[in-house]
């Protein structure tokens, strides 16, 4: 019997737990009872996240595809091929044919280094991965008005806050255990706003539940910002010593009347200023958000003004406050801060910066870094179908299934002239790749993942990988080795970890030899530095803070004649995305074996469709089968689904519009049509 | 009575490693103590009961009943030598005494005894509670106890392998357990035991009415870790696995707090709500157990109320039932 403390590999919360093993083999999962993000808990896939680690599906050999058919193949060929494919469409399209995306599942050291490869080996920035589907829109709407795209505060300020604005975060389900602490904060007297208009758990506790259209979050906030101001509610202390460009903001929300705002939102007047007046009133509100701010066409907008509402009444920079977006996978705060982005650098140092291009290049020993701003992911499929980009290495993401609009996604992937997976399962892409390397999971490898409260935590190796499966670092090691490059022999994820220490100042005095209790919080600049658990205390990391202001934008694709309801999409409590451990794990796949679609009790009736009842649900872009959920949680008009689901797979419908500056796919609304299978 | 100097404690145990696989609690690097083998962490005799349930090490949370090749049924090759556990503490005893008789009970669950049978018990109790607090001895339901009598520990054997297991250990002059065990017992009462007694009491005269499970299940975010806590709960789900070589057939612990533990396959669940399942869950333990068994089977152990997150466990439901209901 062995127990190996590691952190887990579903959501950002990064709780920690014990592996147990026997004879090689995982039995079971004991959270840590010191730990100070789960405190002796975790939610039902915690419990079982050791059990999908030795499914019979699990990868075991590199696979090569021969005449239109995946092939065991050894280590030494497939290593070859993918770098001489790489290069061979290098050679003829140019650097910047190829496209790396990187995994919010794979620790720090692998994000780090796949960035490294990317952009040192194959000189191209074109890296980039799936935070941009969840929170590009709060990397780029924070570090405008604070200077840091992060959440300000730390998990444990939930207990220590007067009120809590939840505004698109279905928490315990999504973030369960920052979920409880919430459910804990109210029946220690702690008031909630829940803005969603699905009535989630958090709803039923809520003191105000806000259920306002679909991507009109922006006239919301706007709305509630009007009252403030007016009603003389607004910190003016804090706005003159910390802030800039408020008169700019006021003149904004001027005309955001209680009544216009309803009017935009759905809302009664009323409960747009009792919004206003809970939040502004307390001493200490911490606001929490998630997709349903980040995944709009609007999505930065959005972001912007949560970050005003909290400057506007001096929420932020002390315990039990501040802007709080819930990061969704369990490294995908890691993929940032390590630069697998197209843009940054590690600790968002820009590719555009001729100093910090020449500091990367001297410490990897190349001449030269590309300075071009590289393709987001959300891009890659566009510029494939306009014939700019040839060839994808994608490193334990499954685009077809996550992306927006997948009849474009499957168009484009199987049209690439190289397409090479790295993942644990042959997944719905792994599965149309040219070749397939076979990586080992969380449970299998060390390395580090960073939670969403900044916290740098460390995996343990609880077992062997199965078969021929390696960790994804090894294998980015092994492939930049055979592109001729030595610049990437590490007998260690602590040595990588040293090498992105010394080249990212966020990241300074994170070192193994400091990470054993608990991990330490960014910023961390040097090896004496504690770690920060609460950010802009006396100053936002830009200096003062920022207001913009914002106008209301509508969604991309509206609801109307043809297509008349609002589909937003999101997921389970019990799956995690496309299911590719989740839907191997029996109790788990078990309790959400299928795809469905909640739709309200009213428009059932018109529609004469009972629970349970097979529907067909079309957009402009797909139609698919699923079964009818009827239920309260959903608003009438509105219908939502979860992506998990491969068979019935919600991303067939969605839209592939972008927010023009974070390149956020519009997840949350798209227009579509329900209809009763007959 | 026998005796055993703290310092003594792992040649103690050492000297059993030929014969027995020794578990016992110890400290992992966080802080986190738990029943583990003696050569991954110092052993951790003092404080609270360990996090995971002892009972574990027999019903562990997920474990293979056998494989199937080219026709051939295979089940897990039996241990070389029988568990020694120790770290049971007295509720921990009576948990286990519980499900020994439950797994027993008509179809006898081999699966369960391939381990238990042949293993030896070890009780723990005296001033190495938390802050040196007294666990009351528990006299029985194990092999051996192991009291702590604030320097060294009195060892005590209740079966033939008990006495085996310590014969070696030199007797002690201190007071004989009859003596001492009953008069400590008498010295504390147990609210929770009062406390659990009487929500039992207003479960069974039906007194807890449906809102009040529904104001409990709202505040359940269906973790399960309750189910995966209790040492009396033994539900399981299974499973295949099919390969192309083989099939191997494991079960893992089940959790009446999912839909999908009573789902009917029609789609219909008769338990389709938190409130509901959480009521069940409840129940069961406080009004079902009774009938069927003579005792509830909640043994106050304090490992849901720990692990719950949202503070949820037994005993916070009991004290809230009994504060609105008595």
């Amino acid at each position: 019997m062995k127990r190996s403390l590691t952190v887990c590999p579903y959501c950002g919360v990064g709780c920690t737990f014990y592996l147990v093993s026997n004879d090689g083999r995982l039995v079971g999962v004991e959270p840590s009872t010191t730990s100070p993000v789960n405190r002796g808990g975790l939610c039902v896939k915690g419990w079982n996240a050791y059990a999908f680690v030795h499914h019979p599906d699990r990868l075991t050999t590199p696979l090569v595809r021969r005449d239109g058919v995946l092939h065991p193949a050894s280590w030494d060929e497939a290593l070859n091929l993918v770098v001489e494919r790489l290069q061979a469409v290098q050679a003829t399209h140019g650097k910047d044919a190829v496209m790396f995306a990187s995994s919010a599942k794979a620790t720090n050291e692998e994000n780090y280094l796949l960035m490294k490869l990317a952009r040192a080996v194959f000189g191209t920035n074109n890296i980039d991965h799936c935070a941009r589907l969840c929170h590009s829109s709060t990397v780029t709407g924070l570090a405008e008005t604070f200077g840091s795209g992060a959440m300000t505060n730390s998990i444990s300020c939930f207990d220590q806050t007067d009120v809590i604005l939840i505004i698109g975060s279905n928490t315990t389900e999504q973030h369960p255990l920052i979920g409880s602490r919430i459910l804990n904060a109210v029946q220690s007297g702690t008031h909630l706003i829940v803005a969603d208009n699905r009535r989630i758990r958090l709803a039923r506790h809520a003191a105000l539940h806000l259920r306002h259209k679909n991507g009109s979050d922006v006239a919301l906030l706007n709305g509630m910002m009007h009252v403030i101001i007016a009603e003389g509610l607004a910190d003016q202390e804090f706005i003159a010593d910390r802030t800039e460009n408020y008169a700019a903001l006021a003149a904004s929300v001027a005309d955001w009347t209680p009544e216009r705002t309803a009017a935009a939102t759905g809302l009664a007047a009323a409960e747009v200023v009792a919004a206003a007046r809970l939040y502004a009133g307390a001493e200490r509100a911490m606001i929490v958000y998630s997709m349903g701010i980040t995944q709009h066409s609007h999505g930065v907008d959005n972001v912007r003004c949560i970050a005003s509402l909290a400057m506007l009444t001096g929420n932020v920079g002390r315990p039990g406050t501040g802007v709080n977006p819930l990061r969704g996978q369990n490294n995908v705060q890691g993929g940032c801060d390590m630069g697998a982005l197209p843009d940054l650098f590690s600790g968002y140092q820009k590719v555009a910066d001729p100093l910090v291009r020449g500091k990367f290049a001297h410490t990897w020993g190349v001449s030269s870094l590309p300075s071009e701003p590289g393709l987001p992911l959300t891009r890659a499929m566009d510029a494939a179908s306009e014939g700019c980009l040839h060839g994808m290495f994608i490193m334990g993401e499954n685009p077809m299934l996550s992306d927006p609009d997948q009849g474009h996604a499957r168009t484009v992937l199987e049209n690439l002239e190289l397409l090479v997976v790295q993942d644990i399962f042959l997944t719905e892409t792994a599965a149309i790749a040219d070749i397939v390397l076979p990586a080992a999971c969380f449970a299998e490898k060390e390395g580090t993942f960073t939670n969403t409260e900044r916290r740098v935590q460390r995996l343990h190796k609880a077992v062997e990988p199965p078969g021929q499966a390696r960790a994804d670092w090894e294998i980015i090691c092994a492939l930049a080795e055979r592109a001729g490059y030595g610049g990437m022999r590490y007998t260690s994820p602590e040595e990588i970890m040293a090498e992105a220490a010394s080249l990212t100042p966020i990241y300074g005095g994170i070192a193994y030899g400091r990470l054993d209790r608990h991990g330490l919080q960014w910023p961390c600049p040097d090896k004496t530095h504690p770690g920060t658990p609460i950010m802009h205390q006396d100053r936002f990391t830009r200096g003062l803070g920022y207001f913009t202001p914002v106008a209301h934008r509508l969604s991309a694709e509206l609801p109307d004649a043809e297509y008349p309801f609002v589909l937003t999409t999101g997921r389970t409590y019990f799956h995690w995305h496309t299911g590719s451990m989740t839907r191997r794990t029996h109790l788990l796949d078990r309790e959400e074996p299928r795809s469905f679609i909640e739709l309200n009790p009213d428009d059932a009736a018109r529609l004469g469709i009972r629970h349970r009842d097979m529907v067909l649900v079309s957009s402009r872009r797909g139609e698919i089968t699923t079964e009818a959920r009827v239920t309260g949680m959903v608003i009438a008009g509105v219908l939502f689904m979860p992506f998990h689901f491969a068979e019935g797979a919600a991303n067939a419908l969605t839209n592939n519009a972008l927010d023009p500056e974070s390149s956020i796919p519009e997840f949350k609304v798209c227009a579509v049509r329900l209809e009763k299978m007959p | 009575m026998k005796m055993l100097h703290p310092d003594q404690l792992d040649r103690f145990f050492a000297s059993l490693a030929p014969t027995w696989e020794l578990r016992l609690p110890i400290l992992l690097p966080d802080g986190t103590r738990v029943i583990g083998c003696p050569n991954d962490a110092p052993h951790s005799l003092h404080g609270a009961p360990v996090a995971g349930k002892p009972t574990a090490a027999f019903f562990p949370q997920q474990s293979t009943l056998f494989t199937v090749t080219d026709g051939a049924i295979e089940e897990p090759p039996p241990a070389d030598r029988p568990l020694f556990i120790v770290g049971f503490h007295p509720r921990d005893l009576a948990c286990l005494r519980f499900i020994d008789r439950f797994f027993a009970d008509g179809c006898r669950d081999d699966c369960y005894f391939r381990v238990r049978h042949g293993a030896a018990i070890g009780g723990l109790s005296g001033y190495c509670g938390p802050a040196g607090s007294l666990i009351p001895p528990a006299g029985g339901d194990c092999d051996v106890e192991f009291f702590w009598d604030r320097s060294s520990w009195l060892v005590i054997a209740y079966s033939a392998t008990g006495n085996t297991l310590i014969a070696d250990l030199p007797e002690t002059a201190a007071p004989e357990a009859a003596e001492l065990f009953p008069q400590l017992a008498a010295e504390l009462p147990d609210e929770n035991e009062l406390l659990i007694r009487h929500a039992s009491a207003l479960l069974r005269a039906n007194r807890v009415p449906d809102l009040f499970w529904a104001d409990i299940g709202d505040r359940c975010i269906a973790c399960t870790g309750c189910n995966l806590a209790c040492p009396t709960c033994t539900c399981f789900g299974v499973q295949d696995w099919r390969s192309a070589q083989k099939t191997e057939r494991s079960r893992m612990w089940d959790s009446c707090q999912l839909d999908g533990f009573m789902r009917e396959a029609g789609g219909h669940n008769p338990l389709g709500s938190e409130a509901e399942r959480t009521r069940r869950r409840i129940h069961h333990k406080l009004a079902a157990d009774p009938e069927k068994w003579g005792e509830i089977s909640c043994f106050l152990c304090g490992r849901c109320d720990s692990v719950c997150p949202t503070g949820i466990g037994i005993i916070s439901v009991a004290r809230e039932m009994v504060a609105r209901f008595a």
